[in-house]
């Protein structure tokens, strides 16, 4: 009975069209997880994607983007093709995403935190995708599972943060 | 040119010995491969002769995508299996720490040991019958026995029990333990579900003569206070197509004291409830309306299935034959303080019931050597600070990490384990790197004690494999310890 629902607070000080970020480091509190998001030396980088894994090479002119902020506050972009899903680019780009169960929306190993600006673009998700959430640590009202979500023109550019768990589960969490 | 075997073989690697090759022991050992940048040699000890603990034989078969950590763990271990990397990975298996090799032969032989072998023991109910009498199962046995453990899988206690008169079910509990072995037995005799898995085919065609009418999942608190998490309980309403029928007395569920709820995941569990137990015609969302329900079951037989609450059970009484005829339960009243107490107001209620099967949890137990060492151990679990055991003086045990439920207690499910064992794989990196000196550490010599390697299990998972394709499985699993080191 212990889950927080937090409006994503990470979001607010994003600016500019492009993402890139001027803020100094901020560490947020979401329930009792600190998330040290935008340290000042964040690094950016935008990666063509040749081949990586089992991901499609997007046509030419059909790139979608994506942008991931890691744990340590790091942004990758990357270009993508359509359908892919993001924990499939995640694993792709050994990101540290984990699909404990495979991508089949059996776990919240994927647990991502969608920017506000991007959210509602997206597909609702499913009551079996809704039932794992309740499970996420550091849930947030734009908090998805990457394995569920496919990349798609509608959410061209679209931004998520990988929660970040920086303390240890002891059996007081789950009381 | 020096070539990479020569290079890389005599990088002085840093040993690290987990014990328990469960999620927990595997997620720990994934991520000190991941992540370490000093050379590690890392060492799963398993008492089992095959890997993978509470994945293979604790996950219900009909939910083989949770099975699915597997692959990550294989994985992790062929590409650390070959002695030309940084790292190297080592599973050893049929040993048992504390009996063929003592911890303190670890502890004193290897650079850091991380205990993660989980919860062997369970809980009891302390009441009268509770372990004399035929068809009175505890969770811990049941679970292990349809899965295959070896230690269970053919067990006289299951093969010598007459399936074929249990119709009345109690279940105590209501954890997603408790709903694992609800849905089992309520969906027995639909062949659909479990043709397709790697249930013990021995268990599934004694539980297929069980003419089960009625399952009871009886918890001591209230509805608020059930254990089981959403996704459990959706797939139990969802047997309705089958005709199989779920329901709560209103004295439990009742929409109009819930208004002032406010967690998300409760609100969703109150939703799941009342959907399904509105007639089909007058539920509102889609995915609810799937299937229509089956009024009966396709035998034309009455199939259901009830959450029961703020009952405590007193007494299980066994008719002459020594099988079970009734359970006794006492009213419970949850006072203010979230306290349970007898409720004198109502007699006790008699159940009668067939078959019982007990699931108030797993619970940890020391290794024997604890004591001798001065590890500290309280309440089912390793006692830690900062992922470091302690000692009986709560200080830090040199070497020594702990993970899994064996630190956190039989609670929460692959997502909480997994953090856990990344967060004490970190802290067991941070200490291997502050003394950056050459270790004294060793390798623990096997010889002599019969063991499976990793190769072993590649051998046994692959005859698994071809045994369960010739029967349209994914997977047949050996029953005895004795068949996995034969591989036939």
């Amino acid at each position: 009975m212990s889950r927080f629902l937090v409006k994503s607070p990470i979001w607010r000080s994003l600016s500019g069209s492009c993402g890139l970020l001027k803020t100094s480091s901020q560490s947020l509190l979401v329930g009792r997880y600190t998330l040290n998001r935008f340290p000042t030396n964040a690094t950016f980088s935008t990666t063509r994607l040749l081949q990586h894994g089992h991901l499609k090479k997007p046509n030419p002119g059909e790139e979608l983007k994506i942008t991931f902020i890691l744990k340590d506050g790091a942004q990758k972009t990357f270009e993508v093709a359509e359908g892919e899903t993001m924990l499939d680019i995640a694993q792709g780009h050994n990101l540290d995403m984990e699909g404990a169960c495979g991508g089949s929306c059996a776990c919240s190993t994927c647990h991502v935190i969608v920017d506000p600006d991007y959210y509602d673009a997206l597909p609702e998700p499913t009551d079996e995708e809704n039932d794992m959430l309740d499970l996420a640590y550091g849930l947030t009202e734009t908090s998805r599972l990457g394995c569920q979500i496919k990349m798609s023109k509608d959410i061209d550019g679209i931004r998520v943060a990988l929660p970040a768990m920086t303390r240890n589960v002891s059996a007081s969490d789950f009381s | 040119m020096m070539n990479i075997r020569t290079l890389t073989t005599n990088i002085p690697r840093k040993r690290v010995s987990i014990i328990g090759s469960g999620p927990s022991g595997f997620y720990t050992a994934y991520h000190l491969l991941k992540k370490s940048k000093i050379p590690l040699h890392v060492t799963i000890w398993e008492k089992l002769p095959v890997p993978f603990g509470l994945s293979r034989y604790g996950v219900a078969p009909d939910h083989p995508e949770v099975k699915n950590c597997e692959e990550t763990f294989t994985q992790c271990a062929e590409e650390n299996i070959q002695n030309n990397g940084l790292h190297k990975f080592e599973f050893i298996g049929g040993i048992t720490i504390g009996e063929q090799i003592s911890l303190q032969k670890l502890i004193s032989e290897q650079d850091a040991v991380i205990l993660s072998y989980g919860s062997s023991g369970e809980h009891k109910l302390n009441i009268p019958g509770e372990s004399d009498t035929k068809g009175v199962f505890t969770s811990r046995e049941f679970v292990s026995w349809y899965n295959g453990h070896p230690d269970y899988a053919l067990n006289p206690k299951f093969m010598d029990f007459d399936w074929s008169h249990v119709s009345k079910v109690g279940i105590i509990g209501n954890g997603n333990v408790a709903l694992d072995i609800s849905r089992v037995l309520l969906s027995n005799k639909i062949d659909e579900i479990w043709k397709k898995t790697d249930i013990n085919p021995v268990a599934i065609s004694l539980l297929q003569k069980a003419p089960i009418s009625n399952v009871k999942i009886i918890g001591r608190r209230d509805f608020i206070h059930s254990k089981f998490t959403n996704k459990e309980l959706r797939e139990l309403w969802a047997l309705e197509r089958y005709g199989i029928r779920g329901s709560i007395s209103s004295e439990f569920f009742d929409v109009s004291k819930f208004s002032s709820i406010n967690d998300r995941a409760l609100k969703r569990r109150i939703e799941i409830c009342s959907e399904y137990m509105k007639d089909f015609s007058e539920r509102t969302k889609a995915s609810y309306k799937k299937y229509e329900p089956l009024e009966l079951t396709l035998d034309g037989s009455t199939r259901t299935w009830e959450l029961d609450y703020l009952k405590a059970p007193i007494k299980i009484d066994k008719d002459a034959n020594g099988n079970i005829k009734q359970l006794t339960v006492r009213n419970q009243l949850l006072t203010d303080e979230n306290k349970l107490v007898d409720d004198t107001s109502k007699s006790d209620i008699v159940y009668g019931l067939d078959l019982l099967i007990t699931s108030i949890g797993y619970a940890g137990k020391p290794m024997k050597e604890f004591s001798s060492l001065n590890i500290k151990f309280n309440k089912d679990r390793v006692i830690t600070k900062d992922n470091r055991v302690l000692s009986t003086s709560d200080v830090a045990f040199p070497r020594l990490y702990a993970t899994g439920w064996i630190q956190s207690g039989s609670q929460g499910v692959i997502v909480s384990t997994m953090m856990n064992a990344f967060n004490v794989a970190d802290t067991v990196i941070a200490d291997l790197s502050k003394n950056d000196s050459t270790t004294n550490s060793q390798p623990i010599d096997v010889t002599n004690i019969p063991h499976t390697t990793w190769k072993d299990w590649e051998e046994i998972n692959k005859r698994e494999l071809d045994k369960g394709k010739q029967s349209g499985k994914p997977r047949e699993k050996f029953l005895t310890s004795d068949s996995m080191y034969k591989h036939n």
